[in-house]
């Protein structure tokens, strides 16, 4: 009997928590975590704000980066070399002796493949996992699955160009008889996507941060080491909300793939700039700095 | 429903009327989707390093080893081609479980699902016997000692210590749970006092709600699942052995009854999918391990 007092305390105090972390407007399974937290440190929780730690990872190279094609939604696997990479960054963050409490990831295997790797290397496949559309890459509309550089010989380089590297023009819209519209993907079935779907870096921003701000923000209010595994332009999204960046700058940011980016926040979240940071990111990169700044350069080939 | 069943039962066999005569006996579960019930689908996680060495695990996180992860494989492919489709998993804070769930998601597509880890489906705890070996303890303490640890219902292995390594009051995955729930030892019968909360509040809703669950887990807590579903009694659960790896399904009602499966192999109603004859075999193999 005292032990079904105790379950009920505990079940109170965790629903309590959860509520706090998971907004309906999201309406996604709330996957998070079992944890039965004792009623006064779930007061404590609300009270208090802390300094947090915040790595994000964005994964390893997909068959398709191999194959130069529009990916975007896509949900193509990591190469060979992708695999690698992201054991890698999983040691490169053991290493680092940070360790982190919850993790997010988008609904797409090649982030979610990397955050298993990192989890594995660190010894933390146990830690709750939230999986959630709103960290997806960008959806690429209708260039999704077409080879960038036939895209470029058809269109010309100046206007994928602009589909790729614009903040706000989006490329072609898909429609619901398109195998690319959410709606033919049994993922999005509780989800209402537009007759019309597309993406800029703009409306990817318009769907990551909220999420962020509803879902992960509260998790590093409470002093959480949070760790995202996801995708260039919803890393672009989040770091351009962390660090003001502006909106011409931020389209043109390359974020490395499987090389940590670690942040430390104070307790309004506000970043704390990391010694060896490469401007204008406050967070620095795990791993060795020569070859990270090369490989940065190396992302702006890919069309010419 | 259940014409519908027959009918799709009936052809089955008329195709196994005409496959070569050489060919096994290999019955799979009519897929689910042609019923109308609520799926449940359960896994025991392949072999482990530990298993390999023979030494009682109970708590400790060893990992999987290469033929731990090709049984995962071979239950996802079996899952896969029965047409099975989940929309959440739940599973243990123990990597040879977790890993075992990731390689079926993977092989199934379904990588996207929620997966809900909770220390409430962990294997159960072995006390001061973790990490020692198998035949060594029997040595030690003689058959008849290990076997009422190992297979009584309600007698736990000696404690471990809190200062042990096996404590889980030392490992910091379990920092949030109330440190009164922690063990220091389990019978089956305390594992299945703590499992069963989180059916009743997570798991049995979820299924309630239409969602399809699949739970990757260990031998212990599957068997205080299946007490519980199949109403086995506590002398015939301690006996029971569910083969690893292989993907366990059951059907039940709104009330969440099972409905019983035909190919079901007493005292489970619920079904085996694979070679049925080889599934049969292995469930004897796992008595041999202490003699």
């Amino acid at each position: 009997m005292f032990a079904a007092a105790r379950n009920a305390f505990s079940i109170a105090s965790r629903t309590a928590v959860n509520h706090a972390r998971v907004s309906p407007s999201t309406r996604s399974y709330n996957s998070g975590d079992i944890i039965w937290i004792p009623a006064a440190s779930c007061v404590a929780a609300f009270q208090t704000a802390e300094k947090s730690t915040l790595v994000l990872v964005r994964h390893g190279e997909s068959t398709w980066n191999l194959e130069n094609k529009f990916t975007g939604w896509v949900d193509v696997p990591l190469s060979p070399k992708g695999e690698k990479e992201v054991v890698e960054a999983g040691q490169l963050i053991k290493e680092s002796g940070i360790v982190p409490d919850v993790a997010f990831t988008s609904l797409q295997k090649r982030a979610i493949m990397t955050l298993n790797a990192v989890l594995a290397e660190t010894d933390l496949m146990w830690i709750p996992v939230n999986k959630a559309w709103q960290l997806n890459e960008r959806h690429y509309g209708g260039l999704q699955g077409l080879d960038k550089q036939e895209t470029v010989d058809k269109y010309g380089k100046d206007q994928v160009l602009i589909w790729r590297r614009s903040y706000d023009i989006p490329p072609p819209v898909v429609d619901k008889s398109s195998p690319h519209h959410p709606s033919n993907d049994p993922r999005y079935a509780k989800f209402d996507f537009p007759e019309e779907w597309t993406e800029s870096l703009k409306t990817t921003l318009e769907r990551v941060t909220p999420y962020f701000n509803e879902n992960i923000a509260p998790q590093l209010k409470e002093g959480k080491t949070v760790l995202i595994a996801a995708h260039g332009n919803s890393l672009r999204a989040l770091v351009k909300h962390l660090d003001n960046i502006g909106e011409d700058v931020i389209a043109e940011l390359n974020i490395p793939t499987g090389t940590p980016l670690v942040y430390e926040l104070d307790d309004d979240l506000k970043p704390i700039p990391q010694e060896g940071a490469l401007s204008p990111l406050t967070g620095r990169y795990l791993g060795d700095q020569d070859a990270i700044r090369a490989r940065i350069e190396g992302v702006k080939n890919q069309t010419k | 429903m259940k014409t519908s069943a027959a009918i799709l039962l009936a052809s089955l066999a008329s195709v196994s009327a005409f496959a070569p005569i050489v060919a096994r006996t290999r019955q799979v579960a009519p897929s689910p989707t042609e019923l109308d019930a609520h799926t449940l689908v359960l896994v025991r996680h392949g072999e482990s390093t530990w298993n390999d060495l023979n030494i009682f695990t109970g708590w400790a996180d060893a990992d999987l080893n290469d033929k731990g992860k090709g049984e995962a494989l071979a239950g996802g492919k079996l899952l896969k081609e029965g047409g099975y489709t989940f929309d959440v998993a739940y599973t243990s804070v123990l990597k040879r479980a977790i890993k075992t769930l990731w390689i079926i998601l993977e092989e199934m597509d379904l990588m996207y699902i929620p997966i809900v880890n909770t220390w409430r489906l962990n294997e159960r705890h072995y006390g001061g016997l973790q990490g020692l070996n198998k035949q060594e303890t029997v040595d030690k303490h003689g058959k008849d000692q290990v076997l009422v640890w190992r297979r009584s219902y309600d007698i736990p292995p000696p404690e471990c210590d809190e200062s042990s390594e096996h404590y889980p009051g030392n490992d910091p995955r379990y920092a949030n749970v109330d440190k009164a729930d922690l063990p220091k030892t389990e019978s089956l019968k305390l594992t299945e006092d703590r499992f069963m909360p989180v059916w009743e509040n997570e798991i049995a809703p979820a299924i309630k709600s239409g969602k399809k669950v699949l739970i990757a887990a260990h031998g212990n807590t599957l068997r205080a699942l299946v007490k519980h579903l199949d109403n086995i009694s506590s002398e015939t659960i301690a006996e029971l052995n569910i083969p690893t790896g292989v993907p366990l399904v059951y059907e039940l009602d709104d009330d969440l009854n099972v409905i019983p499966n035909e190919n079901g192999i007493a005292p489970l109603r619920g079904a085996y999918l694979g070679d049925q004859e080889d599934i049969r075999a292995r469930i004897g193999a796992v008595m041999a391990q202490t003699k």
